[in-house]
């Protein structure tokens, strides 16, 4: 018999090697149809009239006619239509959709509407969308009554801007006046796509009394009810939310996507219907925020910091989504995990007529270290000092306050930096080597709460609104209930989530779930010992900023890491390559090693894709590169020798883990190139950009 | 387009379906043949979550036009059965996350295998160039391979290699 948490027996083939998991894409349901979306061709324009005259009778076809009268949504702003009902915000903005009875039907049908648009000026940077005369996107800014907007938003509606988040600490001029060297600059970090093997995929099937049923690749099955809800103007109760296990999602699988649209199609159908997306409109759909930032750091001649100045321009496309989240997590890591007595920080969540950007793995994190990060480095030059000595003179320590006011606990900042310095071999020599440090929040506040029932054949079953997307995070919550319970892991169940019967969460994001849904089961299992049974346990963590002022608690849970590359550089065409990446995350309590490495390792991965290649391309708007063979993601003989540690204490809490290591890579490798005289702002590190910066290199005075 | 008929060997098992002559063998094995494990994700053949063996090698099925399937064998991971060696070392390894691109993965390690039985780390790279993990599993599809390739080992040891007469 299997020891609780060993994972190397099972009594059946895991069905991931035999090929029999059913994703999201593979649920069926009798005289169901299938849909297609019909999509704006213009970034911006006045939809006039949409034609359906041409569909074969057995098509059915929704256009905006059929949503006029449906409520708006939006999980942080109430921005968006079922379909664009006036004006097409996009080159892709959903302005139609038709259900026939094969895929294929589907996609002819689709080619049959007729839509006659009147273009309309658009604007693609959010720096150039905030200047005076810009488009305007949307004229009304409502904040959702969806729990999503767990926090004061402050919408500028007359200048595109759904969100402005400050943080004001000290008296930034003074600091700078008191600083003895001062360093500024600007960087960039491009869109990137989350490439989920599995695309976007959903089902949705209304019962004859009226209820609405849903199967969907979600992380957020309880934020999608909600919005789903004012939608059709139901009770929650009066929706059920499935959410089979992903093929992949990284912040893709989030909120309402294409659920509202099979929604009224399967109402207008009469039958089931499902949607599976093509590849290239998952480049149409969600993707990253890109970012602009500008950092001024200004410090004492011994490297002490004293005053930060940060501006975040965070171009979140078409509609808000959680883009106001974002923008306030990419601003208030932005500082850094640092004793800085003065900080400033202004971040601007803002409208442009690109696809929507959302949450992906890292949430702002990746930007916000790339420019913070890498101005530690320039800093460090300018006062002559090693990057790493200079990290760990204002390295947060625990009791250290952080600029938002919340006192640092269970710190290990320098822990992580020191292990990636050792690893990478910083004391024999720094050329080619740079390193950088990760700080970033865990959602707060939120809730988790789990159930835990004894069935009769002396087995558990553990209801839990927790996705599985490949994090692992079922059987991690498994083993913790196994442990708990005293019984091997084989007899604890984890059904898939379903709303009707799976108690209240938050949502599967920000490296919660092990966390939280950790803590909520001992109070459930205590109670199941108590009265055999059933037991019910919830974690709430509390706290959140204040958005004029950014004071508060903006995480009560910190994840921390750092990374550090070496890397080469052919100067003659800017190749450049990476030879070791390695690095060091606290992770706490390790629950499952093997989910643990591979969490880590593919988070080093997709950091290291966001750092050399990836890249989503626009032209006017429009995704010139929508497909895998021109959107490049890390292959097996992309990896450079690459290496991590797992840094745990006895007695410490679960650390979630999957979004750690990701954001300080690019900038490790960025620091690295750094060190050979290379100064790179934007990502990602092309051999164009490389050989562009160190021909500036060699043109400099010296 | 009319449907035309197409037969050949899946799994072992003589199959016959129809097919539009301009489908591709991906649309028709999941759809005529219900199998699960070949899965679209580029739609290029390029990342391999569609991979099945045609005739041993390793295809991407979403490029494959479906009657260019006639006669041949076709194997996916459903036909390993589940305990085929690769996939007890991907199981031993804990060589997946979300398992997605696994089957593709499984069927490209047991096509190298059987032309090289002892690859190089390198040689495996390079093998699954074809593959993609989003997940980024590469380090413990790495190490499974390797695995597997001590597994298939030990059979062939407890195997004794047939003599020139008894091949069938």
């Amino acid at each position: 018999m299997p020891e609780p948490g060993d994972n190397t027996h099972y009594a059946e083939p895991d069905p991931r090697v035999t090929g029999a998991i059913r994703y999201a894409q593979d649920v069926e349901l009798p005289d169901m149809l299938y849909a297609c979306v019909v999509r704006s061709p213009y970034a911006h324009a006045r939809v006039l009239r949409v034609d359906t005259s041409a569909l074969p009778a057995d098509v059915v076809a929704l256009t905006p006619d059929d949503v006029r009268s449906l409520g708006l949504y939006g999980c942080q702003i109430k921005d968006q239509q079922v379909l664009a009902v006036e004006r097409a915000l996009y080159i892709g903005d959903p302005v139609a959709a038709v259900a026939a009875a094969t895929p294929r039907a589907a996609r002819e049908a689709a080619e049959l509407i007729e839509v006659d648009y009147e273009e309309l000026p658009a604007v693609f940077d959010a720096v150039e969308a905030i200047q005076p005369g810009a488009p305007l996107l949307h004229e009304d800014l409502a904040i959702s009554d969806n729990d999503a907007a767990y926090f004061g938003m402050r919408p500028e509606p007359q200048r595109n801007v759904c969100h402005h988040f400050r943080i004001r600490h000290g008296d930034v001029e003074q600091g700078f006046a008191e600083a003895e060297v001062i360093v500024e600059g600007t960087y960039r970090t491009p869109s990137a796509q989350h490439v989920p093997m599995e695309p976007h995929a959903c089902l949705a099937h209304w019962t004859p009394e009226g209820r609405l049923e849903v199967w969907t690749g979600t992380q957020t099955p309880f934020n999608l009810r909600m919005d789903l809800a004012g939608i059709f103007g139901l009770p929650q109760e009066h929706i059920r939310i499935i959410a089979p296990p992903m093929g992949g999602a990284f912040g893709a699988k989030t909120f309402v996507r294409y659920e509202a649209i099979v929604a009224c199609l399967a109402r207008k159908a009469g039958r089931p219907v499902k949607l599976v997306l093509r590849r290239d409109e998952e480049w149409l759909t969600l993707n990253r925020h890109p970012a602009t930032i500008h950092v001024k750091l200004g410090a004492k001649r011994d490297g002490t910091l004293v005053a930060k100045q940060v501006t975040c321009w965070v171009n979140t496309g078409a509609y808000a989504d959680c883009g106001p989240g974002v923008a306030q997590k990419m601003g208030f890591a932005s500082p850094g995990p640092y004793r800085i007595p003065h900080v400033w920080v202004d971040s601007y969540c803002i409208y442009t007529n690109l696809p929507s950007n959302g949450a992906f793995r890292g949430y702002g994190a990746t930007q916000a270290v790339w420019a913070s990060e890498r101005t530690m480095d320039l800093l460090a030059e300018r006062l002559g000092l090693d990057p790493l000595e200079l990290r760990l003179k204002n390295v947060l320590v625990d009791g250290d306050r952080y600029c938002t006011g919340e006192v640092m606990h269970d710190v290990h900042f320098a822990d992580c930096l020191k292990a990636v310095a050792e690893q990478i071999g910083w004391q024999g020599g720094r050329r080619g080597k740079g390193l950088a440090v990760l700080l970033k929040g865990m959602q707060t506040p939120s809730r988790a709460s789990i159930v835990v029932e004894a069935n009769e054949d002396g087995s558990y079953t553990v209801h839990c609104a927790t996705a599985e997307m490949g994090q692992g995070a079922w059987r991690a919550i498994r083993m913790l209930a196994a442990e708990q319970l005293g019984v091997p892991v084989e007899r604890v169940h984890f059904p898939v989530p379903d709303t009707d019967i799976v108690p209240y969460d938050t949502r599967t994001t920000s490296s919660r779930s092990t966390y939280m849904m950790g803590r909520a089961l001992v109070e459930a299992v205590r109670q199941l010992k108590e009265n055999g049974e059933l037991g019910y346990g919830e974690c709430v963590n509390e706290g959140g900023l204040d958005p004029d002022t950014g004071q508060g608690i903006a995480s009560t849970h910190w994840h921390q890491g750092a990374a550090a590359a070496e890397v080469r550089v052919d100067e003659e065409t800017g190749k450049l390559e990476v030879v070791h990446l390695h690095t060091a995350i606290y992770a706490g309590r390790v629950v499952n090693p093997p989910a643990a490495q591979l969490q880590n390792e593919g988070s080093m991965i997709m950091g290291l894709g966001s750092a050399l290649f990836e890249e989503i391309t626009f032209s006017e708007g429009q995704v010139t590169n929508a497909n895998l063979s021109d959107y490049n993601i890390p292959a097996a003989d992309d990896l450079p020798r690459l290496t991590y540690e797992l840094i745990e204490r006895p007695g410490a809490e679960i650390h979630g883990l999957g979004e750690t290591a990701l954001p300080p890579v690019p900038a490790a490798i960025g620091n690295a190139l750094f060190s050979l005289g290379i100064h790179v702002r934007d990502l990602p590190l092309t051999p164009e950009r490389v050989l562009e910066a160190s021909e500036r290199r060699r043109a400099a005075p010296v | 387009m009319a449907a035309m008929e197409i037969h050949f060997t899946l799994n072992g098992q003589p199959v016959t379906v129809q097919a539009e002559p301009d489908e591709m063998l991906l649309e028709v094995l999941r759809r005529e043949l219900g199998l699960r494990s070949v899965r679209e994700t580029c739609g290029l053949g390029i990342c391999g979550a569609c991979t099945a063996l045609l005739n041993g090698q390793p295809i991407s099925t979403c490029i494959l036009l479906a009657p260019l399937a006639e006669g041949c064998e076709i194997t996916t991971v459903e036909g390993l059965g589940g305990r085929h060696p690769v996939q007890r070392a991907f199981e031993e390894v804990q060589a997946f996350q979300c398992g997605y691109c696994t089957p593709g993965m499984i069927l490209t390690i047991k096509a190298l295998l059987e032309e090289q039985p002892e690859p190089d780390e390198e040689t495996i790279r390079r093998a699954l160039g074809g593959n993609l993990c989003r997940c980024g599993c590469y380090l413990k599809i790495i190490q499974a391979a390797q695995r597997a390739a001590a597994l298939l080992a030990e059979e062939r040891q407890r195997q004794p290699q047939p003599g020139p007469a008894s091949i069938s």
